[in-house]
């Protein structure tokens, strides 16, 4: 009995940790946005005016052309990866393309250092005349994207039954038409929760922007780092840049949760 | 409508052969049931009519026209699966008008006859429900109305029943037979149960180890089996096989059961006896004599198995027959006059 009682403090216990590692930041941040410059030399502060002047400074910059850029940036990315992926995915949960080389390596360049191809992105980009542009940008992101993605999506469409498409097949469709009208709609809500968690590593992704962005017209992780200036932090506004960035992600994660959660293990369980 | 024609269709995996050199024709029209244990390669033959499975060698022709290396949609075919393979997305009736979006059929045109095909099969109810909302019978229902609403030349049949309960397999096999003589269409149907492959074929094919090992009217499958694969395989309860000596008038087996039996032919065979032609006699005074074990009763018949000789026969009493047949009980036995069968000892094969 005690025993049990135990347990279930230490996991209470557990949880309670994990939420307020994850938690506590946001807390800090949101109340920072709020925050006077005197009042946020002094951390420890409870009580304190709440001043709106942050967010009238950050909304009438232009943060939101960074959030446009930034938007436009991972919408392109994500609409691209999800159209590779998905025929990607396809091909290796159904014919078992490239054996399990290609289903386990297709991470492998997760393992590589950004550093390691920015330099070769900026070289070609400058060569195209594109460095002034964010299709550089794009590729890059679509570099570590579409291989996630494509993990993501192999579990999906592993668990769509062979026979299905059989019967497309026999009911006079070709292989691209099965494809298309039979095997998509099955794997529809898995396309929208890896379209949102591509999405999501795009938006996030400040290494790529800093060095490929354009010089005056960059995303918003770039943007929100400009917040460091020659005069120091200015992290009242920051804050309010930073709660800009977090908020939508963290409502669209919110609630596509459990098909995350499905996509993640969904590649690696089905064998 | 067609007649489909294997010309020596061989299928190997890898090494191993599947359907070995298979020739084969499927009458214009009829219903043709392909049975045999699981693994003889006869799901195998199905989709290789349907261009599921590349054939390794030989050809296929529809009508007269060969297709063995066309793709499943230029076949001009229809399939019911086993698990009935509705298209989860759909409802039932975008289910049934489905085949008819692959030949352009304009969306109005197809949704009324997918209506008029729902109302044949007593779906008309269900048109706006998605198959997860389907009983098991119903998704029946819909996939069998799936593959009739295109008439295609040829409609196959992978064991599309065994998914039903008893008493539902039973009617839905009664409804396929009546939709199949309305509409006329060669159709292949494949199973691993003999009481379904009789009931239903016109024309039976029994294969065993990727070959054909008998085929014909189920009728004369069942009265002259050419081997005691097919006679112990077709037919319920299995034909009784006792392994033995025969001479004019009478069949000894090894142990010493002594059968009258009519004929000739002299020397060692098999001897095969349907249970419905083993006649027990209660008292008589026949020198064979048996022991009766357990008694299945079904209803207007039952199932007696005798012990004689230490062989097992199985019978089929009537019931008005079983007056003083209960377990325990010793009785003559007998073989119907003119109904046995021989088998050679070394090939299998009837004599």
């Amino acid at each position: 009995m005690n025993r049990f009682k135990m347990i279930d403090a230490s996991r209470v216990l557990l949880l309670v940790v994990a939420v307020a590692s994850v938690a506590l930041p946001l807390l800090w941040v949101a109340l920072a946005s709020f925050k006077t410059p005197a009042d946020l030399n002094q951390p420890g502060i409870i009580g304190f005016t709440p001043t709106m002047a942050n967010w009238t400074e950050v909304l009438s910059s232009d943060i939101f052309a960074a959030v446009g850029r930034s938007v436009l940036v991972a919408t392109v990315t994500v609409a691209i990866a999800v159209v590779v992926g998905s025929m990607g995915a396809y091909s290796i949960a159904r014919f078992s393309t490239g054996g399990s080389l290609s289903r386990f390596g297709i991470l492998a360049a997760q393992v590589l250092p950004p550093a390691v191809l920015v330099f070769p992105f900026l070289s070609v980009a400058y060569m195209l005349r594109l460095n002034g542009t964010l299709v550089p940008i794009i590729f890059s992101h679509l570099s570590f994207v579409v291989p996630v993605v494509t993990w993501f999506l192999i579990g999906f469409f592993a668990a769509v039954p062979k026979e299905i498409e059989e019967q497309a097949r026999v009911d006079g469709f070709g292989r691209f038409d099965t494809f298309r009208l039979v095997v998509l709609p099955q794997v529809l809500p898995g396309i929208g929760a890896a379209a949102i968690f591509g999405f999501t590593l795009s938006w996030n992704d400040m290494f790529y922007g800093l060095i490929l962005s354009p010089s005056n017209s960059t995303i918003l992780p770039v943007a929100i780092a400009g917040f460091n200036t020659f005069r120091g932090v200015e992290l009242g506004p920051m804050s309010v840049a930073i709660l800009i960035a977090i908020i939508p992600v963290v409502i669209a994660s919110f609630f596509v949760q459990k098909r995350l959660v499905q996509g993640i293990s969904g590649g690696a369980v089905k064998g | 409508m067609a007649r489909v024609t294997f010309d020596n269709v061989v299928k190997k995996y890898g090494d191993t052969t599947v359907v070995k050199g298979l020739d084969l024709e499927l009458p214009d029209g009829a219903f043709t049931v392909l049975v045999g244990p699981s693994g003889c390669g006869k799901t195998t033959t199905l989709r290789m009519i349907a261009g599921l499975e590349p054939v390794t060698s030989g050809s296929i022709r529809i009508g007269d026209k060969d297709v063995t290396t066309l793709e499943p949609k230029d076949r001009d075919i229809a399939m019911v699966f086993q698990n009935y393979a509705l298209y989860p997305h759909l409802t039932v009736r975008e289910n049934l008008a489905f085949p008819l979006r692959a030949i352009r059929v304009n969306r109005a045109e197809a949704l009324t006859r997918a209506e008029a095909v729902a109302a044949t099969m007593g779906l008309s109810e269900l048109l706006d429900r998605k198959p997860k909302d389907l009983s098991g019978g119903q998704q029946q229902r819909v996939a069998i109305g799936r593959a009739i609403i295109r008439e295609p030349s040829v409609f196959l049949f992978d064991e599309p029943l065994s998914n039903l309960d008893a008493k539902l397999r039973v009617e839905m096999r009664t409804e396929l037979l009546q939709l199949q003589r309305r509409l006329g269409i060669t159709s292949l149907f494949v199973t691993h149960d003999q009481e379904e492959a009789m009931t239903l074929s016109d024309f039976i094919v029994v294969m065993r180890d990727g070959e054909i090992a008998q085929q014909g009217k189920p009728k004369d499958v069942y009265d002259k089996p050419n081997s005691t694969f097919v006679a112990s395989f077709v037919g319920s309860p299995k034909m009784n096989l006792i392994e033995g000596t025969f001479s004019t008038g009478k069949f000894v087996s090894e142990s010493g059961l002594t059968l009258a039996v009519s004929g000739v032919s002299a020397g060692k065979n098999i001897l095969g006896v349907r249970p419905d032609d083993v006649v027990l006699e209660v008292g008589g005074k026949s020198p064979s004599r048996g022991r009766i074990g357990v008694i299945e009763l079904l209803g207007p018949r039952a199932i007696v198995q005798v012990d004689a000789s230490g062989h097992s026969l199985t019978a089929v009493v009537e019931a008005s027959r079983m007056d003083g047949i209960v377990e325990g009980a010793e009785v003559g036995v007998g073989v119907r006059a003119g109904s046995h069968h021989l088998f050679d000892v070394a090939t299998g094969l009837r004599v």
